[in-house]
């Protein structure tokens, strides 16, 4: 039979051969053609054929934009019956063969791929970034990464532009460089005098990292009732008499001679005991902190942390040293009878104590006040003891049994190992760590399985049905099981949440600092321990148990072996 | 016939352009050219039809040296009964009206 239509279109062919249009239509078209895929394939030469016998350049161009359109809808198509078959699978007349080969997973790569999304969604919604955030930042011991020192020089970039003193001093407090965190004071101050506090309180933990003379100078001018901006100066002074006086133990004589000799650092020390108030600004930083956090909900508990952690108190042992010269002046006097001016020595050691505890923001400031509140009604009942005052030296005594007990209630209350608040977020904190990494381990399995089945689909199917079924088994299963794990952790990551939001929106300092304590800790653990010192224990640990689970497998199942052979005898 | 398909106008046209010369092999690009319908519609009816088998293909015999086979079509024997049937209906229900083979629709 003959085909018709096949004869004056062939005559123009030569006419339109030249036309660089109708080059480049065809040029396309076979480019197409060369990735059609498989199964219709055919057809995509087919309609390329015909391209010779088009009229005109306008018919050609047009002919191949129809050809453009079929490849698209048949690579569409071919694409979604390719997601119909599980990983591993190819469509007939593709490279590895057809489908349905022995031993490919029953999943379909569409239902993985769903699983998947949904697991990648959960954890891209705010909550699960906020889980991620936290926990990545607990494996990294809270302390700041690269990632963090960008973060910040980008909020500090922007607040510059906005002219955003507040956010400048947070990220002045919080940076870990410290030049930046003195340039960066500079302009949140000049912007915002009220921020002068913020002199007093960059880059003094870990390292020791004093003020600058001027900026003390600005501060105690700002504030000169406070005795921390004394503190801090004379904190900065460092005299080396300070190392020297407990070196042997109980102080003598000389050791406090040598104290008493720096006259500045004890006219400084006398400011401060002498000063109205104590503010070491800590409560300032904690509501800077938190107006940012709300800002910057995206900030890592790394930056928000480290900077609270690190921020400057006076120093605990210039505090005591100094507590101890007036004690030991006080005792002088007591022994030289001079029993008014000792009293007068110890009762401004307490009173310094009791303004410090009442004016701290955080723990070790109220435990140092009460050691040195403590201290000195230990030597005041000595002195009324002593001078037969029985009156004074019971209302001291009630007195001291009361810094006693609080003192004691407060070691307990923070201690981990003893608070219940702690215990239950170090319960709940295994099941986040848990939880967390065995998603990422069936992430990183899932993943393996998937790309060995679809890039190494000839080897998988000549391997061992063991490793074929293994590799079935885990392309079927670990995206399922990322999904229930990354909803798991989500879910036991509830309550961490629920402190992280507490504390932001909190005005109060102390509770609120303590739950997050508590939370932050219990998540810390488990990093800690893996990655601290013990490390190389747990790594050898683990080396070793998993060594000898597999020795016991294998004897096991030489045992067995051995049975049957007896059993059934050749 | 078993199956049915869901019939557009454009297949409509494809069926009676092929119906046109019954027995005889047709070129893609003529019947395009006849109905006045794009590649880009064309061959996936073709395609279609083929796959419920009521189009029968074949490749041609190269002729010219260096050029491609080209692809003929003719709807199947049982395919024309049923074809015909499905126009008919069509037109009484005023959905299609036959073009004239070598106009535009």
């Amino acid at each position: 039979m003959e085909a018709d239509g096949s004869g004056a279109e062939g005559m123009s062919v030569s006419s339109r051969a030249n036309s660089l249009t109708a080059r480049f239509a065809r040029w396309v078209l076979g480019y197409a053609v060369r990735y059609w895929p498989e199964e219709n394939r055919a057809w995509g030469l087919a309609l390329a054929a015909e391209i010779d016998e088009t009229g005109s350049v306008f018919e050609t161009v047009r002919w191949s934009l129809g050809g453009i359109m079929l490849f698209t809808r048949s690579v569409l198509s071919s694409a979604w019956k390719w997601m119909k078959l599980p990983a591993g699978g190819s469509l007939p007349g593709g490279a590895d063969g057809p489908e349905g080969s022995s031993l490919l997973p029953r999943r379909s790569r569409v239902f993985t791929a769903v699983v998947l999304a949904a697991a990648a969604l959960l954890l891209a919604l705010p909550e699960g970034r906020e889980a991620i955030r936290t926990v990545w930042a607990s494996w990294h011991l809270y302390q700041q990464s690269d990632s963090d020192a960008r973060t910040l020089e980008q909020l500090a970039d922007r607040a510059e532009k906005k002219k955003d003193a507040s956010t400048l001093a947070f990220v002045a407090l919080s940076t870990r460089d410290p030049k930046r965190a003195e340039a960066l004071t500079e302009r949140a101050v000049a912007l915002d005098p009220q921020l002068v506090w913020v002199y007093g309180s960059t880059n003094h933990r870990p390292d020791y990292d004093p003020p600058q003379k001027d900026w003390l100078a600005r501060l105690q001018a700002a504030d000169p009732d406070n005795a921390v901006p004394y503190l801090l100066e004379a904190y900065a002074l460092d005299p080396s008499s300070i190392h020297t006086l407990y070196q042997h133990g109980v102080p003598k004589d000389a050791d406090f001679e040598a104290v008493e000799s720096d006259s500045t650092w004890m006219a400084l020390m006398e400011r401060a005991y002498g000063a109205p108030r104590y503010d070491s600004y800590f409560q300032s930083h904690y509501q800077l902190t938190r107006a940012v956090w709300n800002r910057e909900k995206n900030l890592s508990p790394a930056i928000v942390l480290s900077g609270l952690w690190s921020h400057a108190i006076p120093s605990l042992l210039n505090l005591r040293m100094f507590a101890d010269v007036k004690i030991h002046e006080a005792q002088k006097a007591r022994a030289s009878g001079d029993l008014k001016r000792a009293e007068g020595l110890l009762d401004e050691v307490d009173t310094f104590g009791i303004r410090m505890a009442d004016g701290s923001t955080t723990d070790i400031e109220k435990l140092i006040a009460w050691v040195l509140s403590r201290n000195a009604n230990k030597e005041m009942i000595v002195l009324y003891s002593s001078s037969g005052k029985t009156e004074d030296e019971r209302r001291v005594t009630a007195r001291l049994d009361q810094i006693e007990e609080r003192f004691k209630e407060m070691r307990l209350a923070h201690n981990p190992a003893t608070s219940a608040g702690a215990q239950t977020f170090r319960r709940t904190a295994i099941l986040v760590q848990g939880f967390g990494t065995l998603t990422v381990v069936a992430g990183f399995v899932a993943l393996a399985a998937i790309l060995l089945l679809e890039l190494f689909p000839r080897t998988i199917r000549s391997a061992k049905p063991i490793w074929r079924r293994a590799a079935s088994l885990l392309a079927d299963y670990a995206p399922a099981v990322v999904l229930i794990a990354c909803s798991a952790f989500l879910a036991s990551f509830l309550p961490f949440q629920r402190v992280i939001a507490e504390y932001r929106a909190s005005n109060y300092v102390l509770a609120n600092e303590g739950r997050l304590m508590d939370a932050m800790w219990g998540l810390f653990e488990i990093p800690q321990y893996v990655t601290g010192v013990n490390a190389a224990v747990s790594t050898w640990t683990f080396v070793t148990e998993a060594l000898s689970a597999l020795l016991l497998f294998v004897l096991v199942r030489g045992f067995y072996r051995a049975r049957r052979t007896v059993a059934k005898p050749a | 016939m078993g199956l049915r398909i869901r019939l557009s106008r454009q297949t409509l046209a494809v069926l009676d352009a092929l119906l046109a010369r019954p027995g005889q092999w047709q070129h893609g690009y003529s019947l395009s050219q006849s109905i006045g319908i794009p590649s880009g519609t064309l061959y996936p009816i073709l395609m279609r039809l083929e796959k419920l088998h009521w189009l029968e293909t074949r490749w041609e015999e190269v002729k010219t040296p260096g050029r491609p086979p080209r692809h003929l079509y003719r709807l199947s024997g049982n395919a024309r009964a049923w074809a015909r049937e499905e126009i008919r209906a069509a037109q009484e229900r005023r959905f299609w009206k036959p073009t004239v083979v070598g106009q535009k629709a």
